[in-house]
């Protein structure tokens, strides 16, 4: 009789049925069986099925569960499972951050009661996830990622771990939840949803477009878009209101002339070797080519010099001050492309730091005495970009940003909780948009500057760009 | 294994070959050493700078960044502080947070309050602030444990390692392909075995390879080669997928080698039969040569590797054989399995007599030789014979009745040579236009002008050169045919009498 079993990312067809012509279905010259791909697994089950094949199925070593949750779906969460579950348990969702994603894939696997992987792409969001399943449901949870490797039947996984291990526990989910989706788009980290074997599949992100096309990659390894609701369907409702300012400073003399050094030192390599840089791939070529050629190599470091003292410069450290001094009384969270000016800034204004260099330890505390109100500031690297919770900022500043709009937004929506609403720690931030926009605080500090402090109910997010600079064309490039 | 951007390949021809170093370079990793020596007890940021300005010197810096990261990991880092920093930094941040410092003076004011709740004073609490940073860590000892000639080795083969990160596909010849293939499957790998001309290659992919060129098992590859570089003899093939292009990326046993071993010229033996047995037959000097655990052989899915196998010397045909000792009846039974599935080669089955499955073996058409306690050579003698009748036979039928050497003075030796088969085959020939005197081939022109110039009472060295100078070194036997004894004159030479 025809065997399925889970090998190595694969499902083997030991003695498989002589008329079976699936295309994704390959003769294994290795083992002398058929093979198929283990994303493949939910569609070999229905094509034997419809074709009356008997077979013995040993893919998932997925033990059912028993877990129940006690949240309330809102409208749009309701509708957003519902189209999933119609989808047949697959598919995508895109919805904005703070709109409770979490929530919706936390039905869903209580729906499901199958061993789950989470799928997430940062250290700080694997440790939130992890505090969500705990509270949650009363079942044993693993780790992948951030030096633990550990499987339990819900277990959260960094990407990078996933794709590492997905082809050897492959048989152990029967959903799996992919948080901030795009990324599975990625040439590497696509093997992971390949390599799986688990049936039920989610997809969460709150920009499903990729630049590259890629998000057709991701509908044909976990489903379709099959829900979307925008910002703005969401905003005032359940989601704040913002406000951006955008503020410009300038080199000082001794910045500018250091700055036009280096860039001159770039742009006359270029100008000597023929070489222009219109596309990313240009650009690459340039990279490729200092591996050998010592000029091209100089060129690329004094770019980075020019960079550098771009990012770094003096004024937007002077602006920060006064941001700061602008909002005493608000809570700040500043964000910067570059780990040496997250420290800079951190040992000038005595701010807590979180960057990559953090330990998990170190970084859990920073956010939670953030989270208490212990700490009303933060500074932090790109490490806090996607989906991590910090729920009541209300002041967001970004230093020296790098012109792609998914990081933009997504920065954009960490800041989005206005002041006056409150959360703690065991508090999801769905909660704390569901009391809904606008709560007057009492003690809004009135200020003489033109800028106005935070309006009552609305964020506010500042972005500083270094002038006359690319810096400043990738800013309007944005708009 | 390196990371990939310090990577150094040239794709020359088409090619992906790795840019070993040579002994030039040696100059160049002892200054690496150097640096590393000189920089303990100051911070990474300065050893790194220290390393910038070096690779600036040198003609590649990928080269000095994959001779500093293999010492890196021989250096220790500490850091080096008056107060712990995360404590520093739980404090600082806290009094920071109560004040909300924003401007250069209450900044001041916080560190001089966290430095009263310390103990220590303020300058302290700001170094030690971050002085856990990786950039402001101390080397505090560095102990490598080479020389600069093992670091450029130990380089070489990182960098082998590193190009077979974005392999696909990898192909092997290896004189210990049992090493090879359990290394294979511990690493949840998969193989086939394919033929060549130079012996079975084993091909190693992964198990969804099947679907989509994949670069998944890379790393897995690279862990491979660890494997390989402690054999003496093998070779590795690798599709290399090069962002979208495929190479092939060649490496053999002199590429590469491993500081501080000796590669193993053979597998160790499984049992001390096969060990006698290989050193008895050794010295003989048979028509074959004796190989340990040859080349892997398909058995349906699976592979055996034969104990040995006999190489006739005189054109390439291979028996193999196995020696099965004394096992649990589920290893005979095993056995006999995937010797059932065996692809088709020939075989010979030295089997244990107490086992009693030589009819088995017989009923697989391979040929049993029992045994107790030690192979017989006698035996396996004999089983050979049967395949050399029929090779000589094979050959001699593959050569014309008569032969007509175009010299006109050959041997059967070089004849045989001339046709790749052994001298039985060619012995057995006629030769319308030579004589045949002893081992050696004269034409009758030839005979008849050395009657001319070889007589009596010459001195035999001297007959020998005239003889030598038509080529002829089998000197008594033609003497002898032109009607001359030899009268030996003590050890040192003699004079031509006539018979």
């Amino acid at each position: 009789m025809t065997r399925l079993s889970f090998e190595e990312g694969t499902v083997r067809l030991t003695d498989p049925p002589a008329d079976l012509d699936l295309a994704w279905v390959e003769r294994d010259p290795r083992t002398k069986t058929a093979r198929a791909p283990g994303h493949r697994y939910a569609d070999l089950r229905d094509a034997l099925d419809a074709a009356g094949v008997e077979y013995e199925d040993g893919v998932l070593d997925a033990p059912a569960l028993d877990l129940t949750t006690s949240y309330e779906l809102r409208d749009y969460q309701q509708a957003a499972l519902d189209a999933w579950r119609e989808n047949g348990d697959r598919g995508v969702l895109e919805l904005p951050t703070g709109s409770g994603k979490t929530v919706v894939a936390i039905a869903a696997i209580a729906a499901l009661d199958t061993p789950t992987l989470v799928v997430v792409p940062t250290i700080d969001l694997l440790d939130q996830w992890r505090r969500e399943l705990e509270a949650e449901f009363d079942c044993d949870l693993g780790q992948f990622g951030g030096g633990v490797q550990e499987f339990g039947p819900l277990t959260v996984s960094t990407y990078d771990s996933a794709y590492l291990r997905a082809d050897e526990v492959g048989d152990r989910f029967g959903l799996v939840v992919f948080d901030e989706v795009h990324h599975l788009g990625g040439e590497g980290y696509r093997d992971i949803a390949r390599l799986l074997a688990a049936p039920a599949r989610m997809g969460l992100t709150a920009t499903f477009e990729r630049p590259d096309g890629a998000h057709e990659v991701v509908a044909d390894l976990v489903g379709p878009l099959v829900y979307d609701v925008s910002v703005d369907d969401l905003a005032g409702e359940h989601l704040a209101a913002y406000d951006i300012k955008r503020v410009t400073v300038s080199l000082t003399d001794e910045e500018r002339e250091e700055y036009e050094a280096a860039q001159g030192t770039f742009t006359d390599y270029l100008a000597s070797s023929n070489l222009q840089l219109r596309s990313g791939s240009d650009y690459q070529k340039l990279v490729m080519r200092s591996g050998n050629d010592p000029r091209a190599r100089e060129a690329l470091l004094a770019k980075q010099r020019a960079r550098d003292v771009m990012m770094h410069a003096d004024a937007k450290v002077d602006e920060l001050e006064a941001i700061l001094d602008r909002h005493r009384e608000d809570r700040v969270i500043v964000f910067t492309a570059s780990t040496d000016l997250v420290y800079r800034l951190s040992e000038r204004f005595l701010i807590p730091a979180i960057t990559h260099e953090t330990g998990a330890s170190e970084r859990r505390t920073i956010l939670r005495r953030f989270r208490d109100g212990t700490y009303s500031r933060v500074v932090a690297a790109n490490v806090l970009d996607e989906g991590v919770d910090v729920p009541d900022a209300n002041v967001g500043v970004v230093l020296s940003g790098s012109g792609s709009e998914r990081e933009f937004t997504q920065r954009l929506g960490r800041v989005l909780r206005p002041k006056g609403t409150t959360a703690d720690e065991d508090t999801p931030p769905e909660d704390v948009a569901a009391t809904g926009g606008a709560t007057a605080r009492a003690d809004v500090t009135p200020t003489q500057d033109d800028l106005p402090a935070t309006r009552a109910g609305r964020a506010v997010l500042y972005e500083v760009v270094t002038e006359e600079t690319a810096e400043e064309r990738v800013a309007a490039r944005r708009r | 294994m390196l990371t990939k951007d310090l990577l150094r390949v040239t794709r020359r021809g088409g090619g992906y070959r790795p840019q070993f170093t040579d002994e030039g370079d040696n100059r160049l990793a002892a200054r690496v050493l150097g640096v590393y020596q000189g920089h303990v007890d100051e911070t990474r940021a300065d050893l790194q700078a220290a390393l910038t300005s070096l690779e600036r010197e040198a003609d590649d810096f990928k080269l000095v960044r994959g001779f500093a990261s293999l010492l890196d990991r021989e250096a220790t880092f500490e850091t080096r502080a008056a107060v712990d920093p995360e404590r520093t930094r739980e404090t600082v941040f806290g009094v920071a947070a109560e004040r909300n410092v924003v401007t250069a003076d209450e900044r001041d004011a916080a560190l001089a309050a966290a430095a009263e709740r310390l103990g220590v004073d303020a300058a302290s609490v700001d170094e030690s602030l971050y002085a856990d940073r990786e950039q402001r860590q101390v080397l505090v000892a560095f102990d490598s444990r080479w020389t600069p000639d093992e670091l450029r080795r130990q380089y070489d083969l990182s960098l082998a390692q590193t190009a077979l990160f974005d392999a696909t596909e990898v192909r092997v010849l290896t004189n210990d392909p049992k090493a090879f293939v359990s290394a294979v499957k511990r690493l949840r790998l998969m193989y086939e075995i394919r033929k060549t001309p130079d012996g079975r290659e084993v091909v190693v992919t992964g198990p969804d390879a099947l679907f989509r060129t994949s670069r998944r098992y890379g790393t897995r590859f690279a862990r491979l080669l660890r494997t390989l570089v402690k054999t003496s003899d093998w070779r590795l093939e690798a599709t290399v997928d090069d962002r979208g292009t495929e190479r092939t990326l060649e490496l053999d046993a002199s590429d590469l080698s491993v500081p501080g071993t000796d590669p193993l010229a053979e597998p160790a033996f499984d049992s001390g039969v096969e060990a006698d047995f290989a050193t008895r037959f050794r010295s003989l000097d048979l028509d074959w040569t004796l190989v340990r655990e040859p080349e892997p052989l398909e058995s349906g899915a699976h592979v055996v590797i034969p104990d040995f196998s006999f190489d006739y010397d005189h054109a390439p045909f291979r028996v193999f054989f196995e020696i099965m000792g004394f096992w649990t009846p589920e290893y005979v039974e095993k056995k006999l399995s995937r010797l059932a599935d065996l692809e088709d080669v020939e075989l010979l089955v030295a089997v244990d007599e107490s086992l009693g499955v030589g009819e088995d073996l017989e009923a697989l058409d391979y040929r049993a030789i029992p045994y107790t306690g030690t192979v017989r050579l006698k035996d396996v003698r004999d089983a050979l014979r049967r395949y050399e009748d029929d090779l000589v036979a094979e050959s001699a039928a593959s050569l014309p009745e008569d032969l007509r050497p175009g010299a006109d003075v050959t041997t059967f030796a070089a004849l045989a040579e001339e046709y790749g088969v052994s001298e039985d085959a060619v012995e057995g020939k006629s030769f319308p236009e030579h004589e045949r005197v002893g081992r050696t081939l004269v034409r009758p022109t030839v005979l008849d002008a050395l009657e001319g110039r070889v007589e009596a009472e010459m001195p035999l060295s001297e007959a020998e050169e005239v003889l030598a100078e038509e080529g002829i070194t089998e000197a008594s036997a033609l003497l002898s045919r032109l009607g001359y004894r030899v009268e030996w004159d003590g050890l040192s030479g003699g004079v031509l009498r006539t018979k």
